[in-house]
This record gives C-alpha cells, structure tokens and sequence, in this order.
C-alpha cells in the first residue's frame, strides 16, 4: 500500500510537470507569434527618424473622447502648433474647447501664457527640453502637446509590456502613404500610421484606454511637418504683452 | 488499478482545468483573474495620473498621451463640478480653496503688484494648477 502510494506521488508529479509545461509553452507560443517585427521595425525606424531631427515643426489636431456626467458621448479637440529646436528649445501653442495656451522654453525658462485671459507663469529651469519636460511634469503637473515625440529613447518606452504588434496594413493620411501599425500592452492599445519612403514620420496615433468596457481613445492627426524650418532663438522667447499679469504655478 | 483510476482521475481534472482556462474559451474559472491581481486597477490608475516619477523618463508615449486625455478632458467636469460661489456676501470660504471660476461680479485689485479679484466676501488669486488656470481663496498681503 505504501508503494502504491508512492508510486501514485510519483505519476501526480509528473503530471503536474507535464501540464505546468504545456501551460507555458502555450504562453511563449502565443507571445512570440503576437509581435510582428516587421511593425517593430517601422516603429524603430520613426522613432529613430525623429530622434534624428534637429528642428521639426508640426501641426497636430488632437481629438479627446469622452463621456459627460450626462452620459452623453462627446469629442473635445484642441489643435497644437510645436516648433522643436534641439537642445533645448521649444515652443508650442495649443487652442481648442478646453484649453488656449502657449508654452515657451528658452533653454533658461520655461513660460506657460493664456492670451485670452492674459496670464501667464514663469519657472527657472535649464537642460534639455527632455529634462525640462520631465521637471515640467513632475514639478509643476505640466503636460506639453507632443512632448512624446522629442524623446530621443521613445521606441524602448513604446515598446514596453508590449504583447501585441502587428502591421494592418496600408492606408493614406492626409495624402501621405502610411503603414498602420497596431500596438497592444496591458490597459492600452495604440495605432500609429507611419509615412513610407525616406521620412518615416508618424501622421496619425490613435491611442484607447482598454482598462474600461467604453474604449475611450485620444486621436491625433499630424500635418505640415518641416523637418528643417527656419527658427530664431527670439521665437522662443516669451515677451509680456502689454496688460499680461504674471501669476504663479501651484506646487503639486 | 485504483491507482490508474486514481491517476486517471487526478489527470482528467488537470485536463478540464486547463481548458477551462484556455483564453479562447468563454469560460473562466477566475472571470477577472488580471482585475483581482490588480494589473488592470494598476494600469487604470498608471493612466489616469499625470505620469510622475522618475519612471516617468521611461513611460511610454502612449501612456502619456492617455494621462493627458482625463487632465485635460476633467477641465469642463470641474468647471460643472466646483460651482462658483455665491455672489453675494456668502460665508468667507477657507484659505487656499480652489475654484474653476470667479464668482460673478468680482472686482480686480492689485495688491503689493499680484491681482487680487474680491467677491462675496473672498480675494481670489489666479494661479496655474497643471495646465489648468485656477483661482484660489487668498489673504492679500
């Protein structure tokens, strides 16, 4: 009796094994069939593009999705014009339902105005517009339309937890030929449509909260992009207009 | 032969486990097994808070453009929300209290060089709180 239960131990084991095995190597299976590196690769390669630019400008039109206390559906969009110098400066003016505001940094301060109600904020700050985004964020709760593509390591942060990648296919944005590429990680699905040929610029991103059953998505649509404009120091410069009252941020 | 059986028995359990937990299939035997590790509550929560931490070099675009969405989406929610307080000489609201708006009516007076706006019985001060303007209940000085 004692044998037979030994050997009944035994054989449980090796079941165990034999199911713990299966359960994994269906897991690798199906992780290492769901990314497609051909998309990867078209990601890498506009990140790596927009690293590359020393002064971009672009025009994005930016789409939110949400739900009113209501219930009822509705979309806000504000529009963003961002003029990119590296190292360390940037410029970039929002207007829309929510929000009509410029922000400025001259590579010594960074400047947050709203001309319709003629205030505005200045912090100290210096370094890269990276680091001044990042300060930006953390200190003062900033957020800077298209702060995302001026990171020079996006395609690492993008890739991150990603579980999905695949090319959808082909389609045209804006009369600009692009690969669609769909991304997915846990909470969060992303599209990005990439211009074929040798600028391989992002002229769309759509990206859905996929941590609720509403599938909210934030859309973007860029245009006009200049990948060597011409820009003076002075543009980045913010001048009070006569009448503008300095205000202050409020600490986090 | 009880051992086979017992075997059997043991590895059939194992066998109907297993595809019971097979994605494709609309049965779970854990339904919402990702909520009650917390993953989809952590990722909600990673979304929805403006991204901060020294992490936040490393968030990913993506995340970041979610984090802007409910921030910047929340403006008209608070506008609806914080009501602006009643005009006339209501009760003095404690210092530093936030509003979306002024009360109606509120006159502007420069203090020691900052703008001061009074009404219904409170200064006001503008200050950014993100990308937000916001007032807040102030002590001129």
């Amino acid at each position: 009796m004692r044998l037979l239960n030994f050997k009944t131990a035994a054989a449980l084991v090796a079941i165990a094994g034999i199911a713990l095995f299966a359960i994994v190597s269906i897991e690798v299976q199906a992780q290492a069939t769901a990314v497609d590196p051909a998309a990867t690769q078209i990601l890498k390669r506009m990140t790596e593009y927009l690293a590359s630019l020393q002064k971009f400008s672009v025009h994005t039109q930016n789409t939110l999705e949400d739900v009113l206390d209501s219930g009822h559906r509705v979309d806000f969009d504000v529009s963003a014009n961002v003029i990119i110098s590296r190292p360390n400066k940037l410029k970039a003016e929002r207007s829309g339902d929510l929000i009509n505001q410029i922000f400025y940094y001259d590579g010594k301060t960074l400047t947050l105005y709203n001309p319709s109600d003629k205030v505005y904020a200045r912090e100290p700050v210096t370094g890269t517009i990276e680091e001044m985004l990042d300060f930006a964020r953390e200190s003062l709760g900033l957020i800077v339309p298209v702060a995302d593509l001026v990171y020079r390591n996006a395609f690492p942060l993008l890739m991150q937890d990603v579980t999905f990648a695949a090319v959808v296919g082909k389609s045209v944005i804006n009369g600009v030929k692009c690969d669609h590429l769909l991304f997915s990680r846990p909470g969060v699905d992303f599209q990005v449509w990439v211009a074929n040929g040798s600028k391989p610029l992002p002229f769309k991103y759509v990206v859905t909260d996929t941590g609720t059953p509403a599938l909210m998505s934030i859309t973007t649509v860029m245009s006009d992009w200049k990948t060597s404009p011409t820009v003076a120091d002075s543009q980045f410069v913010f001048v009070s207009p006569k009448g503008a009252k300095q205000i202050t941020f409020m600490p986090l | 032969m009880k051992t086979i059986l017992k075997i059997s028995v043991v590895a059939i359990t194992l066998a109907l486990m297993l595809i019971a937990d097979l994605p494709f299939l609309p049965v779970q035997l854990v339904p919402e097994a990702d909520a009650i590790l917390g993953v989809r509550r952590r990722t909600a929560r990673r979304t929805a808070v403006v991204v901060g931490s020294t992490a936040s070099a490393q968030t990913a675009a993506a995340q970041q453009q979610t984090a802007a969405a409910p921030q910047q989406a929340a403006a008209p929610q608070q506008a609806a929300a914080v009501a602006p307080p009643p005009a006339a000489a209501g009760k003095p609201l404690p210092l530093g209290t936030v509003v979306s708006a002024l009360p109606a009516g509120c006159t502007s007076t420069p203090v020691g060089g900052v703008e001061y706006y009074y009404g219904g019985g409170n200064f006001y001060r503008a200050v950014y709180q993100g990308n937000n303007l916001v007032y807040v209940t102030a002590k001129p000085q």
